[in-house]
């Protein structure tokens, strides 16, 4: 007969899955910590966690009102490559004219350093919220292409064929079958693709804005100010965390039947 | 085989570093504050006329990327000399950076609003109902509330755009903003080339902003380490700046030597004769450059107290950010 094991409180809480990354965290920053004050390294060229936890629970106000617009233009620009990058990646794949024309020029372009360019779309569109979604968009487009691309070419000819020999039509066939075989290649240049988001945002915020978590970076080493640096640099890492998270979450309930979604039952016998 | 290789090529190395000069030139690394410009004419003039080499110094000019960066990298002892906004290192040292000036240049200072002449805007009630681009936290976005103060502006009278460096040139020059804060010899002259219009400048000076601007900095215990090092740089220095100062295009012309791509000869020497008024003040008017007076340096720290958002303590010992005991005596 099969039994669950019982997990004893210590390890059922060691196995949440938020607590091993938070205390490897907490060990990260103890060593940081130590690290500090072993050398003697001085404030103005690393600063002590305990001043960067103080700007954080000091300015966390003003540092969550500086952290939506990076959100906005950071979803928004992620949606804008998920919107243009799936189509792409289907043409791609599905014609080996386009693919021979189009796939080298975007390799291409990725190489293409954004920061320098960014100064560009300030030009054309304005000081405004555009060119930090064009900087989010240009960065995260490239990865959901490629996985994109990928996925739709490993689906299994046989399948298809035989959808077909059923009498399915071509967008049925489509749907049923090259979609869901697509999915979880899609899904893993979709939680790249969040996260390189959260960086174009930022950039497109150095380059021309008033507002966000790129201008308050900005402003903090102009003035030497480096717990609010630093404290800013959390906050970013923090949102690439959740976003990704939501993306995790939401390929959970497209995919549930994945096999990457499937947990592991302990037996004992 | 390969022996024999080994063996020719260590013959070689040995040759050649026995052919080297027993004491070669102190290498010296002087890191500039921005990209060049018209401003940083005498280092290059300094080196292209071997006045560095006549002390003993083989000097390479780094170009930085902002008096912040510059500030850092000279505390960190990564460059032994920067070229940087000295208020900006004032808020370093202030939260202990181990950083001094050891010759201030510009006694006077090139912040300034500029803007096409085309649009007419001369004095600062022009700026009412203008675009100004600024960039957050640099050293002049610091003073501008100082100006307003001074000049009965205020925030709500014109609108802000923000960005880094080459985005405020790109507004002004598009049109996107009227003006920009920069200095008098730096962004105008980019702005003329691009163009090929004119620039007018509303300097902060002009409203009653006396501060210092430029000098020499460098880290506090590479200064007392090589104080014989330091005084010959000073010296060299001194000396390539009273040489520029009499040959403009010279001097601009050594830039573009070293550095192609730095400019236009026409408006690197329009920026360089900019900047030479503003290497004194009416108190050291005959004296060499480098020469700054203990007042000026004292209205700086109080101004940057009350404006620029300096730590008080400060103004306890504004002798602490600077030091004139490693600058040439006379006329030597």
């Amino acid at each position: 007969m099969a039994e669950l094991k019982r997990e004893s409180g210590v390890s059922k809480a060691l196995n949440a899955a938020w607590v091993r990354p938070f205390l490897f965290l907490l060990f990260i920053v103890v060593v940081w910590d130590l690290t500090i004050r072993l050398f003697q390294i001085p404030a103005y060229q690393i600063p002590a966690p305990g001043d960067v936890v103080a700007v954080l629970w000091t300015d966390w106000p003003e540092l969550l009102r500086q952290a939506w617009p990076t959100t906005y233009a950071t979803i928004c620009g992620f949606l804008l490559s998920a919107v243009f990058g799936i189509p792409v990646a289907m043409l791609i794949a599905g014609s080996k004219t386009v693919e021979s024309y189009v796939y080298p020029l975007l390799v291409f372009s990725q190489s293409v350093p954004k920061i320098a360019i960014a100064p560009l779309f300030v030009v054309w569109f304005g000081f405004g919220i555009i060119p930090k979604v064009i900087s989010a968009f240009l960065l995260g487009f490239f990865p959901v292409v490629v996985s994109a691309v990928q996925g739709f070419k490993s689906v299994d000819p046989d399948m298809v064929d035989l959808a077909r020999a059923m009498q399915g039509s071509r967008f049925r066939v489509f749907c049923a079958v090259n979609l869901p075989h697509a999915m979880p290649a899609i899904f893993s240049g979709l939680k790249v693709s969040i996260t390189l988001a959260v960086v174009g945002a930022v950039v497109g915020e150095f380059v021309g804005s008033n507002s966000g978590i790129g201008y308050v970076l900005q402003r903090s080493i102009g003035t030497f100010d480096l717990p609010t640096m630093f404290a800013a640099l959390v906050i970013l890492a923090l949102l690439g965390v959740v976003l990704f998270w939501v993306v995790d979450r939401i390929e959970r309930l497209v995919i549930p039947w994945h096999v990457s979604q499937r947990d592991d039952i302990i037996f004992a016998s | 085989m390969i022996r024999t290789i080994a063996a020719i090529s260590a013959a070689l190395i040995w040759t050649a570093l026995s052919v080297l000069p027993a004491s070669a030139a102190d290498k010296v690394v002087l890191m500039l504050n921005w990209y060049v410009y018209g401003e940083h004419a005498p280092f290059y003039y300094g080196k292209a006329k071997g006045i560095y080499a006549a002390e003993g110094i083989d000097l390479e000019i780094q170009e930085g990327r902002g008096s912040a960066a510059t500030t850092q990298a000279v505390a960190a002892k990564t460059a032994n000399f920067g070229y940087v906004d000295v208020p900006t290192m004032m808020r370093a040292a202030v939260k202990g950076a181990p950083i001094t000036a050891t010759g201030v240049l510009l006694q006077t200072s090139p912040m300034s609003a500029m803007g096409f002449v085309e649009k007419n805007i001369k004095k600062p009630e022009d700026i009412k109902g203008k675009t100004v681009a600024i960039t957050p936290a640099d050293s002049m976005t610091q003073i501008w509330p100082l100006f307003l103060k001074k000049t009965g502006l205020k925030e709500s009278d014109f609108q802000t755009v923000a960005g880094d460096g080459q985005t405020k040139l790109n507004a002004v020059i598009n049109g996107q903003a009227d003006l920009l804060l920069g200095y008098v010899m730096d962004q105008s002259m980019k702005i003329k080339d691009a163009t090929g219009k004119d620039v007018n400048a509303i300097k902060f000076a002009d409203y009653g902003i006396n501060m210092v601007c430029s000098g020499i900095v460098a880290n506090t215990e590479f200064v007392k380490a090589n104080a014989d090092l330091v005084k010959r740089f000073m010296s060299a220095t001194t000396k390539a700046v009273e040489a520029a100062e009499k040959d403009a295009k010279g001097a601009a012309q050594s830039i573009l030597d070293a550095n192609p791509k730095g400019g236009k000869i026409e408006t690197l020497t329009q920026g360089f004769e900019l900047t030479i008024p503003l290497y004194r003040t009416p108190e050291t008017k005959n004296k060499r450059p480098f020469q700054v007076t203990d007042q000026n340096m004292t209205d700086t720290v109080n101004l940057m107290v009350e404006y620029g958002g300096l730590d008080a303590k400060a103004k306890d010992n504004p002798k602490a950010f600077y030091t004139n005991d490693y600058l040439p005596q006379g006329g030597s």
